[in-house]
């Protein structure tokens, strides 16, 4: 219902601007064909219309975008708000069984490790959220030193292999030639975390998901996370980069997310002068993931 | 034992709440999509006595979840238990047709305490039907909760429909569909009408549910549900039944 009502306002604008646009070329050519022997004024009003016409698609342009915008901060909330609450909700539920209600020890046990589970998910959204406006405040300088990228990759992957209970050979990686990077330790981490989190995140139950890192022309280093997860249109390739930006549908919901994993990832490559993109053959044939870096030589 | 829905996609939620409820004594089923969840409340299904229900869902939500409820005519007592507090997705709770509102992070006390309200006033609800005769759709048409048209009777004291020698157990909602329907013999009743009187719901939401009620009553009296001579269709307006077989 909301999202109809912003597709009206968003129909309604651009209606607006483009009715203001004929008024002003019906007032113009009108205004030619009654005064053509005027020529100084005639190249005048061109010049004058010219100005008016681009001012009002500009303006048009620029409303949608802000209703666009607008749109996806309020998305953005709605899935913050739940990422927050549902962990609390979870260990506030245990914490009370555990206060009012005769637990066994193995039932406790469990209960111990749920908390941990979600206490880890809680701090993993709002990591997620500050580092956004770290990256954000661009005058926020990288603390740079030389980094192993295979250790980071290597500390990553056993990270998610725990966070998501996969198995080794669900999410394997295939160390290249080590390489030396120049950067800031904590950014390249969590980009390459992120990568790795989403391939294994949107997989669903079945996860096959490699991670390979290769030299591309001697000066850059690339690593590519391949999944066989549910895929990409060839549309949301480019999009998906976007801050708070998730694909809409119904594996947004079932995958639950904050929307800025990728910003972060897009941001953090663009500070240390690489790049990071998508390819994906369409829905149902997977996808990869390539970030690529520049290396030390 | 009263039995309770679960309906949580979140598994830890839905665990904790497992334990809890059935430390309490609550027979406890959980699914985690909105499917599963129409699924488990339909009329092959045994009956639940009090359902949970979380809005954020995979598939379709907890909203639509729930207004697909009351318009099927499953009228189990419902708590949505969400993490959406604004104003909004409260009250859009309620008009969807749910009876109690919590918002996580909650109260495991409170959240017991709110079910065992909605089962008690079940309870009141059900002793209190035993003394007033007078049913939702207001007084019956005949003495003895019988009417009688052509070669059929409907006894609504026993919901069943005889037909010849032949007789149909019908559910509480498609007798008091029929009920409406005769109350008002010969006269156009309103989709709408119906929905207000019999459902209770005050929606302006044009539904096709009570179609799906009409296409089963018609199954039961009319000797050829394709040409109905009982259950009329009224184009644009809804349905009229007629006592007195129409040629």
């Amino acid at each position: 219902m909301v999202v109809a009502g912003r597709q009206k306002s968003i129909a309604f604008f651009i209606a607006l601007g483009a009715g203001l646009i004929c008024v002003i070329i019906l007032l113009y050519v009108g205004w030619v064909l009654l005064n053509w022997r005027h020529g100084i004024l005639l190249v005048l009003g061109a010049l004058l219309m010219t100005a008016i016409v681009s001012g009002v698609v500009l303006n048009t342009i620029f409303l949608v975008h802000e209703i666009r915008r607008n749109a996806q901060h309020d998305a953005f909330i709605n899935a913050v708000t739940h990422e927050l609450k549902t962990p609390i909700a979870s260990i506030r539920l245990y914490l009370e069984t555990l206060q009012t209600r005769a637990v066994d020890d193995a039932k406790r046990l469990e209960f111990y490790r749920i908390m941990v589970d979600d206490s880890e998910r809680l701090l993993g959204t709002i990591e997620q959220v500050l580092r956004t406006g770290r990256i954000g405040a661009s005058s926020r300088r990288l603390n740079l030193s030389r980094i192993d990228l295979g250790g980071v990759i290597e500390q990553s992957v056993l990270r998610v292999r725990a966070l998501h209970k996969v198995p080794p050979e669900g999410l394997q990686y295939r160390a290249g030639a080590p390489v030396t990077i120049v950067g800031d330790a904590d950014e390249v981490q969590a980009a390459v975390s992120n990568l790795i989190d989403n391939a294994v995140k949107y997989s669903g139950s079945d996860v096959r998901v490699t991670v390979e890192t290769a030299r591309v022309d001697g000066n850059y280093v690339a690593l590519r996370v391949t999944d066989h997860g549910p895929g990409i249109e060839k549309t949301e390739l480019k999009r998906i980069f976007k801050r708070f930006y998730r694909v809409p549908g119904a594996l947004a919901t079932r995958v639950k997310g904050t929307g800025l994993g990728l910003y972060i990832v897009r941001s953090v490559a663009k500070r240390h002068g690489g790049r990071v993109w998508a390819e994906s053959e369409g829905p149902g044939h997977g996808a990869t993931f390539v970030l690529r870096l520049p290396i030390v030589k | 034992m009263s039995r309770i829905l679960v309906v949580e996609d979140e598994q830890h939620l839905a665990e904790g709440l497992r334990f809890n409820l059935e430390a309490e004594g609550y027979q406890v089923h959980v699914v985690d999509t909105g499917e599963a969840a129409l699924e488990a409340l339909g009329p092959e299904s045994p009956p639940f006595d009090v359902v949970i229900l979380d809005v954020m869902l995979p598939g379709i939500d907890g909203f639509a979840v729930m207004s697909e409820m009351r318009h099927g005519g499953q009228f189990v007592p419902t708590l949505m238990l969400t993490a959406r507090g604004h104003p909004d997705d409260v009250l859009r709770g309620f008009a969807a047709g749910a009876d109690d509102y919590l918002t996580k992070p909650f109260e495991l006390a409170i959240l017991i305490a709110r079910i065992s309200g909605l089962l008690r006033r079940r309870e009141w609800l059900r002793a209190s039907m035993n003394h007033v005769t007078e049913p939702l759709a207001g007084p019956p048409p005949g003495p003895d909760e019988t009417f009688t048209f052509g070669d059929k009777s409907m006894f609504f004291d026993r919901l069943e429909l005889h037909v010849r020698d032949q007789v149909f157990p019908l559910t509480l909602m498609e007798a008091n569909v029929l009920r409406y329907l005769i109350r008002h013999e010969g006269k156009p009743v309103s989709r709408k009408m119906m929905l207000e009187e019999v459902w209770g719901l005050h929606e302006d939401t044009d539904t096709r549910a009570i179609d799906n009620f009409i296409v089963r009553l018609r199954r039961y009296i009319e000797d050829d549900p394709t040409h109905p001579r009982h259950l009329l269709t009224v184009r644009g307006v809804g349905y009229r039944f007629v006592a007195t077989s129409q040629p």
